[in-house]
């Protein structure tokens, strides 16, 4: 072979990733110029030809056929669903490896783990499309949305409502939209955003138009593929503008107008003062008002335990600096989980862009328990007989007295102390279930509102603060009492406190149903074994930002025995028990982990009987080493493939197993995306290889980031 | 025409939507059997129609193509060739058998492309855009097979290096050697057209 062969389809594939026409020609001897022009002349012809009317014919004809032939109906498909991947273990790259690895990374493609959960709630939902291509539809609606219509005032907006271009739409605390187009388009709004539809002719065939201007808030945007040249995707912002072709990207809108677009698949132009850069995908750019959009960089996205925060933080075994712009929801502490999106910046360390608190039931020597109140002062409770701390920090119910039962969560103290964050009376009418949530105002009757789609009945004894209005987001608690949910007080919510609990009587486990209210859950609810339909419950979680009730917690409730306690601590003493200064009891019914020793960090699990006694019903050990500090997802090129073993471009070697799970054909020069989980050891499990696509050639490797070239513009 | 940019746009769809997407298909399911057509269909027909140069039977043969993935595609493997390159072997297949139906016939002259197109496109542009296609094709036509195989599977079609060696059986060498002598006689033949 000519070595010409070779350095030809080495320029070629520069001009494939992106590079220009003039970069590559630089320095390139006459005859080689002159093919790769030749070259490009033939793409861009093949680019501008359009589609030949008869495909559609041809389209009708195979799909008649693929009828005739079988099979199943037509499903909702969308080129962007993903399997998410599970983890398993093994191939531990020791945690100094796993820095090296990480900061060699191309790029990260994470559709799938995105802290943005609204977006990934709706994927799967079969939504009836728009009537025809001047129109769109309304799918997928949560929480309060408003459409604004001719007169200029804004309405509230219904499922399968259909809007044309000159409309407006826009979402509330707590809510999401989607707008489905006729050519399959897919547009997703997150909760407060407001956008407009300027032009819009989505047809199938020929050019597709639909350009949207969007003024605030996150979006996302699922772009059907058109073959068509002329079609144009725009998405305006008051500070530039992207457009796309078929690709999965998400634009953010702040207040002070700066804006994000995050590139999941395919690729976006994105212009602002006549400066355009491509986001590929995996790749972030950012523009500030009056500025042009910077240079695109490769994100790293996650979901991870918080070991660190202030302005460095730790999540996942990985350290990121904050910035000014980093937006943090939730106020997550050490031990939550949080969803995280962070990019590179030019010294290679990773910047956060966001991070959003997922779960805030960290097991750290965390408590919970119910009991009569023996004694209040203002720093100290008795409750059950056990001394419980209090501060001003404490979310305490108003109204208890010595004698009520309530139940008490906290922290235990690195002095053993009980500390209590939540107080919460416990009706003594064992026929009430309690009831306390956070949820958006939709409407407000005289006797009934609705609080986040579920019925209240409001009375003259409950409290309801003053000044509020559909739209507020609020807590509310209650009773339910034959069913009616009796509302003992409604107030404003603080933002960060989007919690829930349902006392009540299981419906349905598919979806998750408990007195008539649906909630989802995920691979982090706790669940009590052997709940069954009609068993009582109680559920705790959190309400996310598109309004989905997510359970962090189904405990099966023993009517017979409703006081239990439940904490974590360190084994002080084994006979007798003691757990974090908590003293306890145990008979032969309590299943006690038999590999616990002195010192090993324990959840205890029981009961506080009649007589005061606290009953451990189980003993478990913490596996910390055994603990995900959370999982993350890489992208990288192969440099050697053999049958066992794969060398990264960084020449990290992976021993192929049967516990990885490999999608695809690894080959030298693959692009693949490497999953795996921080283990509590620091070290990095790989779980999943799944290959992206093909590159020609090794691509040229970049001397590693010096650790002293940092990089000041955290913008950047 | 130097200042354009030479982007795959389908390099981006990742291989596990696309292999969800095989999978529904190969389930029957008609949206993803649909969705696949429609990634692939406008690569199949530029292949067909620089090689052939008749808008009808390219439009033909493509449809022709993706029937034949909807019989075998239950027998195609996920983690065997990649789709896209067992597709064009589909057609690259039907190519062959064409030329031997059509042996001793002769060919429709490529000068005959016509009806290129969307109606409501602009007429001025889109006979431009018919000159300049016609350059192309007929250019291309002056190549020998192998090469004008190479050279509309790389760059009318826009596979990759691999994926024309695959669909072509042929090694990844030979098609680099291929689409060097292509595009060298593809400039002199651009050349004496203009």
């Amino acid at each position: 072979m000519n070595i010409s062969d070779n350095k030809l389809e080495e320029y070629l594939a520069r001009l494939e990733s992106g590079e220009s026409l003039e970069a590559c020609l630089a320095g390139l001897p006459e005859e080689e110029a002159a093919l790769l022009k030749k070259a490009v002349t033939l793409n861009a012809i093949a680019e501008s030809a359009p589609m030949p009317k008869g495909l559609a014919d041809q389209r009708r004809k195979l799909l008649q056929a693929a009828k005739e032939k079988n099979m199943t109906p037509s499903k909702s498909v969308s080129l962007f669903n993903k399997p998410r991947s599970r983890w398993f273990f093994p191939v531990a790259l020791t945690g100094s490896a796993f820095v090296i690895f990480t900061c060699m990374v191309i790029f990260s493609l994470m559709a799938g783990m995105l802290g943005l959960r609204w977006f990934n709630q709706s994927r799967d939902v079969v939504a009836l499309e728009a009537p025809n291509p001047q129109s769109a539809r309304i799918q997928e609606l949560r929480g309060l949305v408003d459409v604004l219509n001719d007169s200029g005032a804004w309405e509230t907006a219904e499922a399968g409502q259909v809007l044309e271009a000159g409309q407006s739409i826009r979402t509330g605390k707590l809510s999401s939209v989607a707008l489905g187009f006729f050519d399959g388009s897919r547009t997703r709004l997150g909760p407060e955003a407001e956008m407009s539809i300027t032009e819009l002719d989505a047809q199938n065939t020929g050019p597709r138009v639909i350009v949207l201007m969007q003024n605030l808030g996150e979006s996302q945007h699922d772009v059907a593929k058109s073959s068509d040249p002329a079609s144009r995707y725009e998405v305006y912002t008051p500070s530039g503008m992207g457009a796309a072709k078929g690709t999965s990207f998400r634009v953010f809108v702040t207040v002070a107008l700066f804006v994000r677009f995050v590139v999941d698949e395919g690729a976006v132009a994105v212009t602002n003062l006549d400066s355009t850069v491509i986001v590929v995908a995996g790749q972030t750019t950012i523009i500030v008002a009056g500025h042009t959009p910077t240079h695109p960089i490769f994100r790293i996205e996650g979901e991870g335990v918080v070991e660190q925060t202030g302005s460095v933080w730790h999540i996942a075994g990985r350290t990121f600096r904050t910035g000014s712009n980093t937006s943090i929801v939730g106020n997550p502490q050490v031990g939550d989980v949080v969803a995280f999106q962070a990019r590179m910046v030019r010294d290679g360390s990773p910047i956060l862009d966001r991070v959003v608190l997922l779960e805030d039931d960290a097991t750290e020597s965390r408590f919970s328990f119910s009991g009569t109140v023996d004694s209040v002062t203002d720093t100290e409770w008795t409750i059950a007989g056990k001394a419980v701390q209090v501060d001003d920090k404490a979310g305490i119910d108003a109204g208890i007295a010595v004698g009520d039962i309530v139940e008490v969560k906290g922290r235990i103290t690195d002095d053993d102390e009980l500390l209590a964050t939540d107080i919460r009376l416990i009706e003594t009418n064992e026929d009430d279930l309690p009831f306390n949530f956070v949820g958006v105002i939709n409407t407000m009757g005289a006797d009934e509102w609705i609080i986040s789609g579920t019925t209240i009945v409001v009375t003259e004894n409950t409290n309801i603060e003053a000044g509020l209005v559909a739209g507020d987001v609020v807590q509310v608690r209650g009773r339910i009492r034959d069913g009616d949910w009796l509302a003992k007080s409604i107030v404003l919510a603080d933002d960060d406190d989007r919690k829930f609990a349902i006392t009540g009587t299981v419906d349905n486990f598919d979806p998750w149903t408990v007195d008539g209210i649906e909630f989802e859950t995920d691979d982090r609810t706790r669940i009590d074994d052997d709940i069954e339909v009609g068993d009582r419950v109680k559920v705790e979680g959190r309400i996310l930002e598109d309004g989905t009730w997510m359970a962090g917690s189904i405990e099966l409730l023993e009517d017979q025995e409703p006081r239990k306690f439940n904490f974590t601590g360190l084994v002080g003493s084994m006979n007798p028990w003691e757990v974090g200064g908590v003293s306890f009891t145990t008979d032969e019914s309590t299943s006690i982990d038999s590999l616990i020793v002195m010192g090993d960090e324990v959840r205890v699990k029981g009961v506080i009987q009649p007589d005061g006694v606290w009953l451990a019903k189980s003993i478990e050990r913490l596996e910390d080493d055994e603990e995900d500090l959370g999982c993350l997802d890489f992208s990288t090129v192969v440099r050697e493939a053999g049958v066992n073993q794969i060398v990264l471009q960084d020449w990290q070697v992976v021993q192929l197993n049967n516990n990885i799970e490999v999608e695809g054909q690894i080959n030298v020069a693959t692009v693949i995306v490497v999953s795996g989980c921080t283990q509590g050891n620091g070290s990095f499990t790989i779980t999943h290889i799944i290959v992206i696509y093909q590159l020609d050639l090794l691509p040229v490797i970049n001397k590693p980031p010096s650790q002293n070239d940092n990089d000041s513009d955290d913008d950047d | 025409m130097e200042s354009l940019t030479f982007v795959r746009e389908t390099k981006f769809i990742p291989a596990s939507s696309s292999l969800a997407l095989i999978s529904l298909a190969q389930q029957g399911d008609q949206g993803a059997i649909g969705a696949l057509y429609d990634a692939h269909c406008r690569a199949v027909f530029l292949y067909f129609h620089a090689r052939l140069g008749h808008q009808q039977t390219a439009e033909d043969l493509t449809g022709e193509v993706f029937r034949r993935m909807l019989t075998s595609l239950s027998a195609y493997h996920t983690g065997g060739m990649p789709f896209r390159a067992w597709l064009f072997r589909i057609a690259h297949n039907l190519l062959v058998d064409q030329y031997r139906r059509e042996s001793g016939r002769e060919l429709i002259p490529l000068t005959n492309v016509e009806n290129v197109g969307d109606e409501a496109v602009d007429p001025v542009s889109a006979v431009e855009q018919k000159l300049t296609m016609e350059y192309a094709y007929q250019a291309l036509s002056e190549l020998e097979p192998s090469q004008r195989d190479v050279l509309a599977l790389r760059f009318l079609s826009e596979l990759s290096l691999k994926e024309t060696a695959l669909a072509m059986n042929k090694t990844e060498d030979a098609v680099k050697a291929l689409q060097r002598r292509g595009l060298m006689a593809l400039r002199l033949s651009l050349g004496m057209v203009k």
